[in-house]
């Protein structure tokens, strides 16, 4: 914000002004980094911690004094992090690609073609939306049990989450914003609908396409209560069920449980560092109107 | 431009629908089913009428429940608020401000449970906070923050806004990047000082982002569970001070294997999302008419 062609009497003060406004801005920024990174740090200087160092003092001991990765090995030995791990990833990594995809077939009709009962269908998904997940438990769990047989196996966390209303209503938007001569153009060509998605629309709308996958992608990561009802054998269970595993196994092994959770938190950091502007982007473009 | 009867764009929905048949509609007819069954998920559902929903009326900890869900609400205005002001404060360019945006954003996707096992530390009553509070002299002896059921609650919403700030704060971030720059120029030779000029540019030009956080953090609001199950240890809290709908849902069903009666609940969660939806959808579009 410069206020060109302004000329502001006393500006040396005004400078000095300006510093220490700055000064005072970053005092703000870090404390609010603080309050916002406390729990995270606490858990990792908790899961480094020896066995004579206190964890329950008063006042609060911060610092360890005999840093250790025991803690991490005491949890890896007992529970199979990194198969946890592995299942994360795999379920990840299937949802993403197919609910996308499906989202992005869905998506280009409702977008850019006409055709009866277009806006009954995008109403109907949209409603969807407002649907509590939780409800569809119940029928869902009998289902998995008696009708698609994946009771305890990770591709019930696959099948039932591949349709987002969600992600075919942000695509959507995508999908709009394409002009309509490029795929008219195409048309005369002779390019048929699924080649025109394919070759044409899919490239342009990529940065969507991209903000979408990695927002599914961490909610798969994290989902909760769906995987626990579903997962019963430890090795079939994911990071956030083997967690809640861990934490009842370790009951009152703080050091070891905060190992574990740093274990499980890491990961998902680094991804969200690796892809950051991803999401800022993805989050910016879900609101337009 | 008017075009002959094709079959393709149905062939591009069929995917997204089937699946959406299956996993929603599916479920919701079952769950309506279910709700005037004796059901325990393993055996076959038997018809009881209206049973479920009698006792639902006389159900104390549905009541409760639905209390607590209801309060929970409060977690929406409070993390628009904190989320509106964060997108203020760093929407400014100092040097590093990439890096403090990020580091606001981790509890967003750090996941609900390792959260809750951290904040469930820090509340302990031997833990973190009660350490602090002691030894600065504010409380001679410790509380015991997660079994008082005055405040189980008030600290699952705290998490949820915590958890929730730094994500929707991007979102008015990008809000306000859009807001020319020209309205704030405006505001300025109008005589506004720098509150003056937020209240009267930033949040009417934040107004689409607002209408949309609104809508999905009340949504998740309603149906908060995992923060309950950690923090309360699956209990639900002392006298079910921290019991929502979700969570009693859950205990119900699978936990107590009553299916049918938790397809009651179910009902009763759908219903109250309804009815929530379209008051707040009536009272947005009511504040955007008059914009």
């Amino acid at each position: 914000m410069t206020a060109t062609g302004v000329v502001i009497p006393g500006a040396g003060r005004a400078r000095a002004r300006r510093g220490l406004e700055t000064v005072a801005w970053y005092v703000l920024l870090a404390l609010l980094a603080v309050i916002t990174v406390f729990p995270f740090l606490w858990m990792f200087l908790t899961s480094i911690k020896g066995p004579q160092d206190e964890i329950f003092s008063v006042p609060p001991q911060f610092l360890p004094g005999h840093p250790t990765l025991d803690n991490y090995t005491a949890v890896l030995d007992q529970l199979p992090i990194p198969r946890f791990f592995l299942n994360s990833v795999t379920v990840g990594a299937a949802v993403t690609v197919l609910n996308v995809t499906v989202a992005a077939l869905a998506a280009y009709p409702l977008a850019q073609l006409r055709f009866f009962g277009r806006e009954a269908i995008f109403y109907l998904l949209l409603a969807t939306l407002i649907v509590p997940a939780q409800l569809t438990y119940i029928p869902s769990f009998v289902m998995a049990v008696n009708f698609f047989h994946y009771y305890d196996t990770i591709g019930a966390l696959i099948l039932p989450n591949l349709a987002s209303a969600f992600n075919i209503f942000l695509l959507r938007q995508a999908f709009r914003g394409v002009p309509s001569e490029l795929i008219d153009a195409a048309r005369i060509d002779g390019a048929s609908e699924l080649r025109i998605w394919w070759t044409i629309l899919l490239p342009i709308i990529r940065p969507s396409l991209a903000a979408v996958a990695i927002f599914t992608f961490v909610t798969s990561w994290n989902d909760f209560l769906w995987p626990s009802l579903m997962l019963h054998t430890r090795d079939n269970m994911t990071l956030p069920v083997g967690l809640v595993a861990l934490q009842g196994f370790f009951s009152s092994d703080f050091r070891s449980i905060a190992a574990g959770v740093t274990m499980t938190v890491v990961p998902i950091l680094i991804f969200f560092i690796v892809f950051q502007r991803h999401f800022v982007r993805g989050l910016a473009g879900a609101v337009k109107g | 431009m008017t075009r002959r009867f094709t079959l393709t764009p149905y062939l591009f929905l069929v995917p997204a629908l089937a699946l959406v048949a299956t996993f929603v509609v599916y479920p919701i007819l079952a769950v309506i089913f279910y709700s005037f069954t004796d059901f325990d998920i393993i055996t076959p559902a038997e018809w009881v009428g209206t049973a479920n929903y009698e006792r639902l009326i006389g159900d104390p900890t549905f009541w409760k429940a639905l209390t607590n869900s209801a309060v929970y609400l409060v977690a929406t205005p409070t993390v628009i608020a904190l989320s509106v002001l964060l997108a203020i404060v760093v929407n400014r360019r100092l040097r590093g401000i990439q890096i403090f945006r990020a580091l606001y954003f981790v509890p967003a996707v750090s996941g609900s449970i390792a959260i809750g096992i951290s904040w469930r530390w820090l509340f302990e009553r031997n833990g973190m906070l009660n350490s602090i509070l002691i030894s600065t002299g504010i409380l001679s002896e410790p509380i015991q923050w997660l079994t008082d059921p005055d405040y189980v609650l008030p600290i699952a919403m705290m998490l949820t806004v915590w958890a929730g700030v730094g994500y929707y704060a991007v979102i008015f971030l990008a809000g306000l990047q859009n807001i020319p720059e020209e309205l704030y120029d405006a505001a300025r030779i109008d005589g506004c000082n720098r509150f003056q000029k937020h209240w009267h540019v930033s949040l009417p030009g934040l107004r689409p982002q607002i209408v949309f956080v609104a809508v999905i953090s009340s949504l998740a609001a309603l149906k908060v569970f995992d923060e309950i199950y950690v923090l309360t240890n699956r209990t639900g809290g002392v006298l079910e001070s921290g019991t929502t709908i979700v969570f009693y849902l859950w205990r119900q069903a699978f936990v107590l294997s009553n299916a049918g009666y938790a397809s009651a609940i179910a009902i009763a969660l759908l219903l109250m999302t309804l009815v929530f939806s379209i008051g707040l959808v009536r009272v947005l579009e009511r504040g955007s008419e008059t914009t």
